[in-house]
């Protein structure tokens, strides 16, 4: 791994050589949150703020698409599908959590079906990631493994140093993306001041939850029916807003749509196992009946399902389904419950 | 608080109900909490964090709650209108909840906001409330607070809105609206939106489309602030649990003003209250109808 120096100005020169650059501006309807939206120059990126409302996903998977239009003609029907190749964009400032629950849904979406729109947004798009310094007590990234100052899924990783930015370059995407540019080899003073402030940081979050202990996810499904599942999930609303802020949450629904008589399109919508209808069946059967099941899935899929196919936790720790929830629950909060539950039952069947 | 800690720990120790629907500190202010053994009724709290209206919680469709036995729940006296609403429409029976009133000096905006109330940090909601001492009761408690200060910017939002053309209107409606993303936390939230099956989810017709586009959350937000004409208690629970920040409490603020204006009906606590859209009445203005 390479390290760079990049000054303001060269940053800002980073910028304007790309037609599109995404990254954390000031909400325009509440100046103290944050949305990545499209900037054109450095100076509308709000920087050390709050960790943006909604995730990078929605710049990979969109709340919806459209995935192919259809036409029923006299021959048959005509199917057109849309292209996959994305237009290039840079994401500048993305948050480490964010940029690696990007590698994270990777996995999935190249698991018995590459999604090819996933994947032409994710090759036409560098991650510049920055180390984070806004995070508060919902922030669980170093229980997951992952941190402030992680480099996963960033192509480039920037912490501020004095007069600009200590640049870790991560990947040849990273490499090409700074060939353009200016930066100088780093000075020794920039590399310590740099791991000061990741020491710092990661020291920030570090006691916000315990670290998952190994076997957690052999819990979870060994303890599939246990009583625990129905007090958590009393205060729940099943309103799936967690889903739709998380980084790592893809599922989604498939619908046609009729415009007229003879044609339509297919489209894909976020959707969330949060909600009575995911799991609703034709035949009017649920399987998961009540919402004690539902949060059960989410928590399951999230730390023992997807462990298991994958190796990875289907979190990175952000924090934002208990920012945004309206019922007051907290994953920080109930993965303490469950780790005290799994080491309690490990201590008494002497493992 | 004690005077509340003893009452329910009294109620579940009589065994006169299985569970407490109140307020508890958590990781991120306060939240609700379910207390069913008398020796943790010490964990609950009451004072201006607690925003979120517990009456969500009484709808007959939760079951993993019902299962619980029966409840006794904390209220605001502007949460009892919901409590109302649902007797009113025949979802819960009066005696099936045991009320506990507290008496009210206003409420912050948000739970985990730990600040003194002021013209800035105050519930919009709180503005102008009637309902301070509650009147819907089997319990209440404490003493009456003083009113606490006026936030206006909602009243101030709906001026604004008045005052644009239908085409500005439209515009900063396009603009709130593009960011719904069709989750229906606004639906799961609220207190009075307990259908078995919402017309958003019915497939034969489709009515509502949807697919998150402007087309289709226009649809949704149309649909979901008439049937709730008359029937919201503007306890903004929709706008709290938005993941997407829409001002979903001046749709209900603006149809409140135009049920109280065409049919003289405010959301109250009173369950024998007819609301306009449950009675017939020949006084109902009809010259609309061309």
């Amino acid at each position: 791994m390479t390290q760079r120096f990049l000054s303001h100005a060269d940053l800002g020169a980073l910028v304007a050589a790309h037609r599109r650059v995404i990254a954390p501006v000031r909400a325009r309807d509440d100046a103290r949150q944050t949305d990545y939206l499209p900037i054109r120059a450095l100076a509308d990126a709000a920087l050390g703020a709050a960790l943006p409302r909604r995730s990078l996903k929605e710049f990979f998977l969109p709340p919806t698409e459209v995935l192919l239009s259809y036409r029923q003609t006299k021959e048959g029907v005509e199917i057109k599908e849309v292209p996959t190749e994305a237009q290039p964009q840079v994401v500048l400032f993305a948050s480490p959590c964010d940029a690696a629950a990007l590698e994270v849904v990777d996995k999935v979406m190249d698991w018995e079906y590459r999604d090819e729109l996933w994947f032409g947004r994710r090759e036409a798009t560098t991650i510049v990631g920055l180390l984070c310094s806004s995070m508060d007590s919902s922030c669980i990234c170093s229980a997951i493994g992952l941190g402030p100052d992680s480099p996963r899924g960033s192509d480039v990783l920037l912490t501020p140093v004095e007069g600009g930015y200590l640049a870790q370059v991560i990947t040849p995407k990273g490499e090409a993306l700074l060939s353009d540019c200016a930066a100088t080899e780093a000075s020794a003073a920039a590399v310590a001041q740099a791991e000061a402030a990741r020491q710092q940081a990661r020291q920030k979050v570090e006691n916000n939850a315990p670290a998952i202990p190994d076997g957690f996810a052999a819990w979870l499904e060994e303890n599939f029916d246990h009583p625990v599942w129905r007090t958590m999930a009393l205060r729940c609303h099943g309103c799936g807003a967690c889903a739709g802020v998380c980084p790592t949450c893809h599922c989604f629904d498939i619908v046609d749509e009729h415009d007229s008589s003879d044609e339509g399109v297919r489209r894909r919508n976020w959707d969330s196992c949060q909600t009575a209808k995911f799991t609703l069946q034709a035949s009017g059967h649920n399987p998961r009946q009540g919402q004690s099941e539902r949060f059960r899935q989410r928590i399951q899929h999230k730390f023992s399902i997807y462990p298991k196919r994958f190796g990875e936790i289907l979190c990175t720790g952000c924090g934002r389904c208990c920012r945004v929830c309206a019922g007051g629950m907290d994953l920080s909060e109930i993965l303490g419950g469950l780790i005290a539950l799994a080491k309690k039952g490990a201590e008494g069947s002497g493992r | 608080m004690k005077e509340l800690q003893e009452l329910a720990a009294k109620l579940l120790a009589d065994g006169a109900v299985q569970v407490v629907l109140g307020y508890e500190e958590g990781p991120r202010g306060v939240r609700p909490a379910f207390i069913t053994d008398p020796a943790q009724a010490g964990r609950l709290v009451f004072d201006a964090r607690c925003v979120q209206n517990l009456a969500t919680y009484l709808n007959p469709r939760r079951q993993h709650i019902v299962q619980l036995g029966k409840p006794a729940v904390v209220v605001k006296g502007c949460d009892a209108r919901a409590i109302a609403g649902l007797v009113r429409e025949r979802q819960i029976a009066r005696e099936s909840v045991v009320v506990i009133a507290v008496r009210c000096g206003g409420v912050l905006q948000r739970p985990e906001e730990n600040a003194a109330l002021s013209s800035e940090t105050t519930a919009v909601r709180c503005a102008g409330c009637d309902a301070r001492e509650p009147r819907l009761y089997d319990y209440i408690l404490g003493e009456l607070p003083p009113p606490p200060p006026v936030n206006a910017s909602r009243d101030e939002q709906i001026a604004m809105l008045e005052k644009m053309t239908p085409a500005e209107r439209k515009g900063f409606w396009d603009g709130e609206l593009s960011r719904c993303i069709l989750c229906h936390a606004c639906r799961e939230a609220c207190p009075m939106c307990f259908c078995v099956q919402c017309t958003a989810e019915r497939a034969l017709p489709q009515w509502i489309d949807p697919s998150p586009t402007l087309h289709g959350n226009r649809a949704w937000q149309m649909m979901r602030v008439l049937h709730q004409a008359g029937r919201c208690v503007d306890c903004l629970e929709c706008e709290r649990a938005c993941p997407e920040d829409i001002p979903l409490g001046l749709f209900a603020r603006y149809i409140a003003g135009a049920v109280e204006t065409r049919f003289g009906y405010k959301a109250c606590d009173d369950p024998a209250a007819p609301a306009p859209l449950g009675v017939f009445s020949t006084e109902d203005g009809e010259e609309f109808i061309r």
